[in-house]
């Protein structure tokens, strides 16, 4: 039953993958057309392209963005694996699971606020390290749940065995269970960054004197529109993701003989 | 033994790592960094982020945080998060004396030290002390805000659909039944309504600008009403939304502010800003300073030079010209005067949109009142429109 | 080998999660039910212990915020479980692992895109003259735009479906994906039909999965306040919106009050789940762990 089906059983499947992924990339269309409308209707440019590195303003925020993105896709899936590994380890799963899922459960604005009132009594000036750790908060119960849904998977025996054959735990750890949990990680990284970059709300009541990419988007989207050089950057990140996706495609099929 | 010496290399090596990458979160923001000027503002006050010229006379830069102008946003930023320490200036819409003032988070503004404010006009004109809208910039006799901008608001359509309209009767005529939107804001579509069924003798309402707890009430009655009839196609939130309703021809009555006329008329739309019998709501922006504790004697000195600089021509023809709102009586000379910085084109456009704001203020109309007295029950009676 | 000092620096490694939430969420999470019985006075509020909050919650349109809220969540998530376990099914069983690969990270890319850009770009689409309409008249399907198709309850769900259920795929993909092949051949061999394996073998064993897939989808809908404002049309307003709205006129008590509602509802909902699902069913392995 479950032999590789043949070919003419598995379209329907593809088909309804094609219109899942149709249905989320349309979306960018509008964004990639507005990014090369010009000023006069009808006009087509690559102004806003150039424009865009004269706007210190998006420039700025874009900066601030990665750089949090790449902060908080570190730091949560590091306190994701080590909050996985307690669950597992320190006797107490279910209320581990609960704490480490807290944080999902209230509602944006109100988190935002809380912890704009927790930071006001620490006397903890808003900066980015503020942003990196509400955004971090946020991300935690994602990046740890999908570790978790890896390490669930994975046979504690191995580990054991490996103690037992004279290994360390560190060296248990790297050789046997890493390589085994690798994809639960990745997932958590990617997650991680992914809901760095798009958190709004969260970050709007910490940011303190930095903007970052949505917090900027919203606020001119709510009061002066949505300028054409935000959609450049919008086309310039779609650009580049979809580079360095085909690339990692292209190499990881040369280096990994299959 | 050296297994466990690895282990706890190892160990150490994680924190390590972990906490290298905490202290890169903790790279001292540019907050306070010697020179800065940390300016919250909407979005409108962004002179495409050029400061030069600013800079070039004061030896400041600055940095603008774009924030949201609901209420909450500006509040929460200055109450909860400590934005008191962080920024000197906030540029937002005025009116908002009241909840700043008393929560002390923002500081009286000595106007002999802005050089133009004795040379704008406007304040002596629409804002003065007296006038009605004072009530945006001053309280309690004393000058909180900057006026950094200013605007009269109704509704626009499209001609083709509906022929002229001179009315907001409009927006509730059935003929346009699931055609029309309005703004989500009870201070701005909660008032034109009432300005509406007041001077069309449908409720007795004494002051559209500061309705009472059943005054209110009739007129949120009055819109779910229409909304169960579907008059509304949408309630809209933001800029973008109003001006995409227009262009895409959603609606054909909408509710809404003049520059995304200007926005939708440049991408080749034949769209009317209305001239509303029942007059326009008037409102102006204002840049508060903000009750810094932190803020050194040398830094408030650069902020009051902030806020005159936002008072002079440059800074106003550049607002005018890239958000069509009016801003200061110097702001259409300069850019006559200063072809090098404004091209013909842009000169005329800012004299244009200047006469014709100053035209609606001449004019008259109500003032916007963003503070209503009954503004909590106002804020409950919205909330029980939208979820009917 | 293993010797004392390495237990007690691990214990403090894998304790440092907790302290990060305790510190910076549970401490905020306090305030907030604590503010939530403070009382107003004028534009400040102190500390008290006033229901007022809870009464005017009660009493006013919130309630019925509250409870679309839900509504809403629930709809989206389960109609989007079902799309992300059926493909992530397909991905983990019927293809190559280098093309679930692929298809995994297809589906993450538009997330880089920023969510508000991509659901104004919805409204482009399925406006009155948008190119749905468009299309869907140009070829004779209709004569007259549909207007459901936005400013609807349609277009609340299709934004919330498209915000969360890619975010459900991966987990589901990975527990499906861990199913030991054995026993779904035992079970064939045993003369179980697909349809019977499926039930018995697969989905009981894929159940950390969809907890997890569940929960992403449910909060991040509850807390979704851009869908409702950009989608949404005629005063769509959910949990998130009437938070923010409350706090527009300074009333943070009812603020706090209602995301205190939303919290226990939400603990309650876990409660939920330890007493029908005995969380063994998720930690699964886990629990079988010695030190």
């Amino acid at each position: 039953m479950d032999e590789p089906a043949s070919p003419w059983r598995r379209w329907p499947m593809w088909l309804i993958i094609a219109l899942a992924l149709a249905f989320l990339y349309v979306p960018l269309v509008p964004s990639l057309v507005a990014s090369l409308q010009g000023v006069e209707p009808g006009q087509w440019t690559l102004r806003w392209y150039g424009e865009l590195w004269r706007t210190p303003l998006v420039l700025g925020a874009f900066r601030a963005s990665a750089m949090i993105a790449v902060l908080v896709g570190i730091l949560a899936p590091l306190l994701g694996l080590l909050a996985a590994m307690s669950i597992r380890e320190l006797g107490v799963p279910r209320f581990i699971l609960l704490v480490m899922l807290l944080p999902l459960f209230i509602p944006g604005v109100s988190m935002g606020l809380a912890s704009a009132f927790l930071f006001r009594l620490l006397g903890i000036a808003p900066s980015l390290a503020t942003i990196v750790i509400v955004q971090t908060l946020w991300a935690l119960p994602f990046a740890t749940l999908i570790i978790l849904t890896a390490m669930t998977t994975f046979d504690p025996q191995y580990l054991e065995a490996a103690y037992l054959a004279g290994a360390g735990r560190w060296r248990a750890f790297r050789d046997i269970e890493l390589p085994l949990i690798a994809s639960g990680i990745t997932g958590a990284i990617s997650f991680s960054a992914i809901l760095s970059i798009n958190e709004t709300i969260r970050t709007s009541a910490v940011q303190g004197p930095w903007n970052t990419v949505p917090t900027y988007i919203w606020s001119t989207y709510r009061q002066v529109g949505l300028s054409p050089v935000l959609y450049a950057l919008m086309g310039l990140i779609i650009i580049a993701t979809v580079v360095i996706v085909l690339s990692f495609l292209l190499l990881g099929r040369e280096a990994r003989p299959r | 033994m050296t297994r466990v010496n690895i282990n706890r290399r190892d160990a150490l090596r994680l924190a390590l790592s972990l906490s290298a990458a905490a202290g890169l979160g903790l790279v001292p923001p540019r907050a306070h960094a010697a020179g800065t000027i940390n300016f919250a503002d909407i979005g409108v006050g962004d002179p495409g982020g050029d400061w030069s010229k600013f800079k070039a006379a004061s030896g400041y830069d600055v940095n603008l945080v774009s924030i949201g102008n609901a209420p909450s946003a500006v509040l929460n930023v200055l109450v909860a998060s400590g934005g008191q320490g962080t920024y000197e200036i906030i540029n937002i819409v005025g009116g908002m004396q009241k909840p700043l003032v008393d929560n002390g988070l923002v500081e009286k503004i000595d106007t002999g030290r802005l050089p133009n404010w004795a040379k704008d006009t406007y304040v002596e004109e629409f804002l003065g002390n007296g006038k009605p809208g004072f009530q945006f910039i001053g309280y309690d006799n004393d000058i909180y805000g900057v006026p950094t901008v200013l605007q009269g608001d109704s509704f626009a359509y499209l001609p083709e659909k509906t022929g002229k309209l001179d009315s907001y009767a409009a927006l509730f005529d059935p003929k346009w039944k699931g055609y029309v939107a309005l703004e989500d804001n009870y201070t701005t579509a909660g008032q034109k309504t009432a300005l509406y069924l007041k001077k069309a003798g449908l409720a007795k309402i004494a002051n559209p600008d500061d309705m009472t707890k059943e005054e209110f009430k009739a007129v949120t009655d009055f819109l779910i009403d229409q909304k169960k009839k579907g008059q509304f196609r949408v309630i809209w939130n933001s800029f973008e939304q109003a001006v995409n309703l227009i262009t895409s021809k959603e609606v054909y009555v909408i509710d809404c502010w003049e520059p995304m006329v200007f926005v939708a008329k440049s991408k080749g739309m034949d769209v009317v800003y209305a001239d509303p019998k029942e007059g326009y709501l008037l409102w102006a922006m204002a840049a508060y300073l903000v009750k810094n504790p932190n803020r050194t004697a040398e830094q408030t000195e650069a902020a009051y030079k902030l806020l005159d600089f936002m008072l002079g021509g440059w800074y106003g023809a550049k607002i005018t010209n890239l958000r069509g709102y009016m801003t200061n009586p110097q702001a259409e000379t300069y850019a006559k005067d200063n072809p090098s910085e404004f091209p013909a084109e842009q000169a005329k456009r800012v004299a244009e949109i200047t006469e014709n704001v100053r035209r609606k203020f001449r004019q008259g109309g109500t003032w916007q009142n963003r503070w209503p007295t009954e503004v909590e029950f106002y804020e409950s009676e919205w909330s029980r429109f939208k979820a009917a | 080998m293993v010797t004392a000092v390495e237990p007690w620096a691990r214990r403090v490694l894998l304790c440092l999660p907790l302290i990060f939430i305790a510190v910076f969420l549970v401490i905020p999470l306090g305030l907030t039910v604590m503010i939530s019985f403070w009382e107003r006075v004028g534009l400040r509020f102190r500390p008290a212990f006033s229901l007022a909050s809870y009464v005017s919650l009660v009493g006013g349109a919130r309630l019925e915020v509250l409870r679309r809220s839900l509504l809403v969540a629930i709809e989206a998530t389960a109609l989007s479980l079902i799309i992300a376990y059926v493909i992530a099914y397909f991905l983990a069983r019927k293809v190559t692992p280098a093309a679930a690969r692929i298809v995994l990270v297809l589906f993450t890319i538009p997330f880089l895109i920023n969510y508000i850009v991509r659901n104004v770009s919805y409204t482009v689409l399925l406006g009155r003259t948008g190119v749905v309409n468009t299309a869907l008249m140009a070829a004779g399907i209709i004569d007259a735009p549909l207007d459901w198709l936005l400013y609807s309850d349609f277009a609340v769900l299709l934004g919330l479906i498209s915000a969360y259920m890619p975010f459900m795929i991966f987990p589901l993909f990975l527990s499906i994906g861990a199913i030991d092949r054995q026993y779904l051949e035992a079970s064939a061999l045993l003369g179980a039909s697909p349809l019977t394996t499926f039930r018995t073998i697969t989905l009981p064993l894929s159940l950390p999965g969809v907890f997890a897939a569940g929960l992403f989808g449910l909060v991040g809908c509850l807390g979704e306040s851009a869908v409702p404002i950009i989608l949404g049309g005629v005063g769509y307003e959910l949990i998130g919106n009437t938070i923010t709205s409350s706090m527009d006129v300074l009333n943070y008590p009812l603020a706090a009050a209602l995301s205190s509602v939303v919290i226990l509802l939400m603990l309650l909902l876990m409660l939920g789940w330890y007493l029908v699902f005995d969380m063994r069913s998720f930690l699964g392995r886990i629990l079988e762990w010695r030190a």
